[in-house]
């Protein structure tokens, strides 16, 4: 089963994603793993799934290793949050996330279920108007947005960086954090902030 | 529907975004995203900030039957649906709904004296969420907080030396922090209140009293 994964189709790449001209299969990008949950979504598409199955299901064990979970829980909630993929694709909207941003929300919520045995109070559709989204393409304009985020990521000082993922990675407080760092809380909260602004920053001078 | 004007902070919107929030403090920021569109966005971006983090993440390898495991289980699997619930009929957000058990208006109230009340909705540990209730110019007696003290507004309003805080308005105080609410006149003012520990109020009889109700 595993040789239908090496023939799902990539969609082209846009120019903004070519990369360097190696040869060599690249990590899926945004539109790419957009277009494969679409399928899934769409046709129910085995292949697709085990796409993103192999893309996913290794950073989804990562993720939730590094946030403590045993290395036979960490693949056991992998597994499941794929197959929380199969179960929600249809409810997937591109021009509300992209499919990495959509399965790391699956894994958070997965952990704390799982883990904590809370659930995570979520916002219901109903409950807010509708508001005006992205335009037409917006799927394209929300991974273009994400690449752009990614690389901001990669140009933030070490130490902003570090805050960054261990707000998302460690599950303590920034008090705890402050503690392990050997660093005042402060400096912790002013890091952060420091990050977020940047971030933003970035974001919005970006074309 | 106005805009609130108090909001929750970065950090508790990252906390909430990161899953480290706590379930009664992730019901009082996910209660303010209903009114509020601006955090709304802010909180998509903080989604998209972990989606990064997680494509980034340096991929750790499943073991080797990992993948023909989860494709034995896809034909078995429905698709999700999301549940049909009876519409509110006082706009209750879907959200509160489910830990009310119904709509705002469904609430079974528990008195504490001639001008509050509140309902209990969760309790973990410490912790607790709760809605409040005070008629038109109660006084909640000042108080200090032993934790955190988060308070949105669902209807009415209330002021204290703080400020005004309508519908959708998030109140955050702790520690020292002194305050002595005051219900807006007019109407009701209904409250989601999340602490983190007890209240420390001023008065004597309000100390011997509000553990008896458990604040």
């Amino acid at each position: 089963m595993l040789a239908h994964a090496r023939n799902v189709s990539i969609p082209r790449r846009t120019p903004a994603f070519r990369s360097t001209g190696l040869n060599l299969p690249m990590t899926p990008q945004a539109p790419e793993l957009n277009a494969l949950l679409g399928r899934v979504a769409a046709m129910r598409d085995r292949a697709a799934f085990a796409a993103l199955f192999a893309h996913f299901a290794p950073r989804v064990k990562a993720y939730l290793l590094r946030l403590g979970a045993s290395p036979a829980l960490a693949e056991d909630l992998a597994q499941e949050a794929l197959l929380n993929l199969w179960r929600k694709a249809h409810l997937f909207d591109p021009a509300k996330a992209s499919a990495a941003t959509w399965l790391f929300a699956i894994a958070r919520n997965l952990r704390i279920d799982a883990i904590r045995r809370e659930r995570r109070p979520e916002l219901d559709p109903e409950d807010f108007m509708p508001e005006p989204g992205p335009a037409a393409d917006d799927g394209l304009v929300l991974a273009a947005e994400e690449a752009r985020l990614r690389a901001a990521l990669k140009d933030l000082p070490a130490d902003q960086i570090q805050v960054v993922e261990l707000s998302f990675f460690a599950d303590k407080p920034h008090s705890q954090i402050a503690a392990e760092l050997d660093i005042p809380l402060g400096t912790v909260k002013s890091r952060l902030r420091l990050a977020m602004a940047r971030l933003k920053k970035m974001m919005g001078d970006a074309p | 529907m106005t805009h609130p004007a108090h909001h929750p902070s970065e950090e508790l919107l990252l906390a909430y975004a990161s899953g480290a929030a706590d379930e009664a403090t992730g019901l009082i920021v996910a209660a303010h995203l209903a009114y509020c569109a601006a955090c709304r966005l802010q909180s998509r971006e903080l989604d998209a900030l972990g989606g990064s983090l997680l494509q980034e993440l340096a991929p750790v390898p499943m073991s080797g039957g990992a993948l023909d495991a989860a494709l034995m289980k896809l034909d078995g699997i429905t698709p999700f649906q999301r549940p049909t619930r009876a519409a509110s009929r006082d706009g209750t957000p879907v959200l509160l709904r489910s830990y009310i058990g119904g709509d705002l208006s469904d609430v079974r109230w528990r008195r504490v004296g001639p001008h509050l009340a509140y309902a209990p909705l969760l309790r973990r540990g410490a912790t607790r969420a709760r809605l409040l209730r005070g008629v038109p110019g109660a006084e909640t007696g000042a108080h200090c907080h032993a934790g955190l003290e988060y308070t949105l507004v669902l209807k009415g309003g209330f002021s204290d030396e703080t400020g005004r805080y309508g519908p959708g308005d998030l109140q955050v105080m702790e520690g020292d922090m002194r305050h002595s609410p005051v219900a807006d006149p007019g109407e009701d003012c209904i409250n989601l209140a999340v602490t983190t520990g007890p209240l420390r109020f001023e008065s004597l009889l309000q100390r011997i009293v509000a553990p008896l109700f458990g604040f």
